[in-house]
């Protein structure tokens, strides 16, 4: 027999070898939660083995690091010796596990050279005008600069002239000049002047790479002095009020004054965050020279207060794929009048500059390995390719991985349900709630989630139906039809059930063979297989919490290694961060935007019989699917 | 000169099921109908074997059909008014088995109950030595309940229980599971909607040999070529070895072309298109041979002179 001792409660029992950790927890009285009813699925019965000697049948979700530090999941671990066992408290436990699914880090791939950039600033000292020289302020500017930098025909306009001689004589004919030498439309020049600081203040030179998307804005402050970025924030799109995705805001925008209004709501937001990461750094708004602009082409649109009509209509073409350089007054972004704004350009209608934003910062675009890249917002695009050859796609998956079209549905913030386990023999659900709340709802990622523990666990069929023939409460006839509660009245927010309906079910299972047909057609596109497949790349603010496993046992994302997945968070404001601080970069996404090919779904007439394939639990072919099909003989 | 006939050899096999139960397999039927079997597309000799000829089932329902058109009702008299005699009738005319269709109410518009459906069934075994098919009225409820009661009265006589559909398919099986018999499950013309609801089915538990699909087709006209893509299509995986599509498929020609206006109706139609009784059997005719090219095991018709043709034209293809 062994000893096992259990603290922090001290409880010790005996038990033959062999004996699994979650039994002798049992048999002690020491309650260990296992949501996933002891399958290894969950990692949430983790305890730390900190003596004696144990087997682990499994270690799916617990990370190399984690078992040298002794983790082990209870239900899997089997007692070889004498051991003693720490129970941690759960919410640690959480923690630890959110850890590893974070987005990667602000670091550029690439040296930044400060002096190979358009926006410079450049500090001048003018001979002080006398009766012998009588040249004016601004030729006078104009020839110190041309003498001292080489700069020659530099441009000003009419409210930097009214500007002009007052910087000049308070800084006692010492200025900084803000300059902008060259732009993205404008290679050759001629160099502009943006605007004019009296004395000497060249400790730093602000701009902005903003990434726009359906539902959510990002604004990342950057010094082009460094490089870095130094202040990030966010908020939600001030547009959703007006409509949920790109097609309720395109039809918004064609009436009335829609369109003027949908452009101050989301530059609303945008000034919002502009004077937020300003105010970080205590300087204004107006000390921002330069933005760069990557979202889909619908935002690009709308935030140019371009009308996007044609984008919804056949033959879907967008009015202009890349925007000419434009002065940030002429749309009433919030940075200095004069500074100016760059949009990434886009490849089409649904696929746009946070694409090719995404392929450019994912490194897609210089990968030798075939590699797949997905976005998963309101919309879902997603690019196969590698360094010689790129072909993307989008496919409108709908917003209920967003939390919308779904009854109990809602965005990733506090109290939302973010993961559930259901118990395969009892059918009880088990949640996290984001932020350790009460739930209030379901996120996409609990969605995804759910779907998947309720097809493991056989509450639905293949086809998503829910068998209101098991034995349990959770299952009910409801106000739209067949229902699964997740929790119940008493446990939430809000006072209700929270439930999961068929209609829900149906949503969610139109919204992930949308996105996996969109990977079939692509990889048949080009004569390949999702098996061909090297590395997967997923971008999209809700990309970076999708659960892989679940994702696969779902049949959202293709089956295969787990370490082939990587998460990238917003690669769309990262991509337009990489063109606001580099000419290669800037060239790059220019090339990305050439080289992409893009395929219209609408016109592919194998993306149905994709889509009715990947209508099923996991697929209709289970073959694309072995870990799944290996997961059901079990 | 000699012409070498190039040979397709298939990996897959349509499974064989056995329709009806004789008294020696517990059943009353005075003989089983196979079906299926075939390594080869329809009528392909020479690349492989078809060991049962596709299969005519005559429709007959449980009332004097409302809708029907009158060449029907002309052609088959007085017994529509008894589905047993109807059912007899349609022995006679050489039907190889007997799909007795339910219908939602009873004269007088009563609610059809599940006494109702044990009570049609029974006369209908009785009156026939065929292997029969029932299928519900096709909504959801009245099917659950009719359907039960008909597995119940049937047992041991391995009919067909239909129309199983991927919302609703649960107590149909369970039923055709309890009672020993086997099921028909329809989805719409699509190659992985047929496969989908094959694997539901299959995940209850019922064996593969019990289940028959319906692809669900259209008439001659009115859309027959995409139909008949979706078996061709769902005929090829099998053959290829996907072993979900390799169920043998029934396909309903009768109600198809009969709801056409070039078949139902004999008046306000253009001179040019003819004789009207002639024109009705050949629309019904044309569409069922087609199906059967396309891979159909079972046709299910209307017209006992459609009946005729089409096992006529069966014999003829069947000839080596």
């Amino acid at each position: 027999m062994a000893t096992v001792v259990f603290r922090p409660a001290g409880k010790r029992v005996e038990v033959p070898p062999g004996t699994l950790l979650s039994d002798a927890a049992r048999m002690a009285g020491v309650e260990v939660l296992m949501p996933c009813g002891g399958q290894g699925r969950c990692g949430r019965c983790a305890v730390v083995v900190e003596s004696g000697s144990v087997r682990r049948r499994s270690t799916q979700r617990l990370t190399p690091d984690d078992i040298a530090a002794g983790y082990a999941l209870a239900c899997q671990t089997l007692v070889e010796s004498d051991v003693v066992v720490l129970v941690p408290p759960q919410e640690r436990i959480e923690r630890r596990i959110k850890e590893t699914k974070r987005a990667a880090k602000i670091e550029l791939p690439f040296p930044y050279d400060r002096h190979d950039q358009p926006l410079r600033k450049f500090a001048v000292t003018l001979e002080p005008p006398s009766l012998a020289d009588q040249t004016d302020d601004w030729s006078r500017l104009q020839r110190e600069m041309a003498r001292r930098y080489g700069i020659r025909d530099l441009q000003a306009s009419l409210p930097l002239l009214r500007k002009l001689p007052r910087a000049l004589r308070e800084g006692d004919w010492t200025v900084t000049a803000v300059v902008e030498l060259d732009s993205w439309d404008r290679p050759e020049g001629p160099p502009r002047l943006i605007d004019v600081l009296p004395g000497e203040r060249l400790e730093s030179l602000w701009a902005v790479a903003i990434d726009i998307g359906t539902t959510s804005n990002v604004v990342w402050l950057v010094d082009l002095i460094r490089g870095q970025v130094m202040a990030q924030a966010a908020d939600y799109n001030g547009q959703i009020a007006r409509g949920e995705d790109v097609i309720s805001r395109i039809i918004y925008a064609s009436k009335g004054n829609g369109l003027q209004e949908l452009q101050e709501l989301v530059m609303g937001t945008l000034n919002r965050l502009i004077a937020q990461v300003a105010a970080e750094q205590n300087i204004r708004p107006d000390e921002i020279y330069k933005a760069t602009v990557a979202g889909n082409t619908t935002m690009i649109h709308l935030f140019a207060g371009i009308p996007p009509e044609s984008i919804r209509l056949m033959p879907f073409i967008p009015v202009v794929n890349h925007l000419p350089t434009f002065p940030a007054r002429e749309v009433g972004l919030g940075i200095h009048p004069e500074g100016t704004v760059d949009c990434l350009p886009g490849i089409a209608s649904y696929v746009g500059a946070d694409i090719t934003a995404g392929v450019l910062s994912s490194g897609l675009c210089d990968s030798n390995e075939l590699t797949l890249f997905i976005d998963v917002g309101t919309n879902g695009e997603m690019v196969l390719g590698d360094c010689t050859w790129l072909i993307s796609c989008a496919c409108s998956a709908g917003p209920a991985f967003e939390g919308a079209g779904v009854v109990h549905g809602m965005r990733a913030t506090a109290g939302a349900i973010e993961e559930v386990w259901i118990h395969p023999e009892t059918y009880e659900a088990a949640y996290k709630v984001i932020g350790d709340e009460r739930p209030r709802g379901i996120c996409g990622s609990g969605l995804i989630s759910l779907l998947a523990e309720m097809f493991i666990t056989g509450v639905v069929d293949k086809s998503g139906n829910i068998n209101l023939d098991l034995p349990t409460k959770r299952v009910r006839r409801g106000e739209h039809g067949p229902e699964y509660v997740v929790a119940w009245a008493d446990e939430t927010a809000t006072g209700r059930d929270i439930v999961i309906t068929a209609v829900d079910i149906d949503n969610l299972m139109r919204a992930k063979a949308a996105i996996y047909a969109g990977f079939s057609v692509l990889a048949r596109s080009v004569g390949l297989t999702l098996q061909d497949v090297q590395r997967v790349l997923i971008g999209g603010a809700f990309g970076q919490y999708i659960n892989v496993e679940k994702a696969i046992q779902i049949g959202m994302l293709p089956d295969m290694p787990y370490d082939r997945f990587h998460f990238l968070g917003n690669t769309s404001v990262r991509g337009a961060y990489y063109a606001l601080v580099s000419r290669e970069m800037r060239r790059r996404v220019t090339e990305v935007g050439r080289m992409m090919t893009y395929l219209e779904l609408s016109a592919d007439n194998t993306f149905f019989d994709e889509f009715n394939a990947a209508l099923f639990l996991p697929h209709t072919d289970l073959s694309q699917f072995p870990s799944v099909a290996a997961l059901m003989e079990r | 000169m000699p012409v070498e006939i190039p040979v397709e050899k298939w990996p897959g096999r349509v499974v064989e099921e056995t329709i009806g139960a004789t008294a020696a397999e517990g059943g009353t039927r005075s003989r089983v109908v196979k079906v299926g079997g075939e390594n080869t597309l329809p009528f392909m000799f020479t690349d492989g074997e078809m060991p049962n000829p596709p299969r005519v089932a005559i429709e007959i329902l449980d009332r004097r059909p409302k809708d029907w058109s009158p060449l029907l009702l002309e052609a088959w008299g007085d017994v529509v008014d008894d589905p047993a005699k109807w059912a007899k009738a349609a022995e006679e005319a050489g039907a190889d088995l007997v799909l007795l269709q339910l219908s939602l109410t009873r004269d007088g518009d009563k609610p059809t109950t599940a006494a109702d459906a044990r009570a049609i069934t029974r006369a209908v075994l009785q009156a026939t030595g065929l292997p029969i098919l029932v299928f519900g009225p096709g909504q959801v409820d009245a099917d659950n309940e009719l359907l039960v009661a008909v597995a119940e009265e049937a047992a041991g006589e391995r009919i067909v229980l239909g129309i199983c559909e991927e919302k609703n398919y649960r107590t149909i099986v369970a039923a055709a599971l309890a009672n020993g018999h086997l099921v028909n499950g329809r989805t719409a013309m699509d190659v992985n909607l047929a496969k989908q609801l094959n694997i539901l089915i299959a995940d209850m538990g019922l064996p593969l040999d019990r289940i028959i699909m319906d692809p669900t087709t259209a008439s001659l006209g009115y859309g027959i070529e995409y139909g008949y893509s979706v078996m061709e299509r769902l005929r090829l995986a099998a053959l290829q070895g996907d072993r979900m599509t390799q169920l043998p498929m029934l396909v309903t020609p009768g109600f198809e072309a009969w709801r056409q206006k070039e078949a139902k109706v004999g008046e306000g139609v253009p001179a040019s298109w003819g004789d009207w009784r002639q024109r009705a059997v050949l629309w019904e005719t044309l569409t069922a041979t087609n199906l059967i090219l396309a891979g159909a095991d079972i046709v299910v018709l209307r017209h006992p002179e459609t009946v005729k043709r089409v096992k006529a034209y069966i014999d003829r293809m069947m000839a080596k």
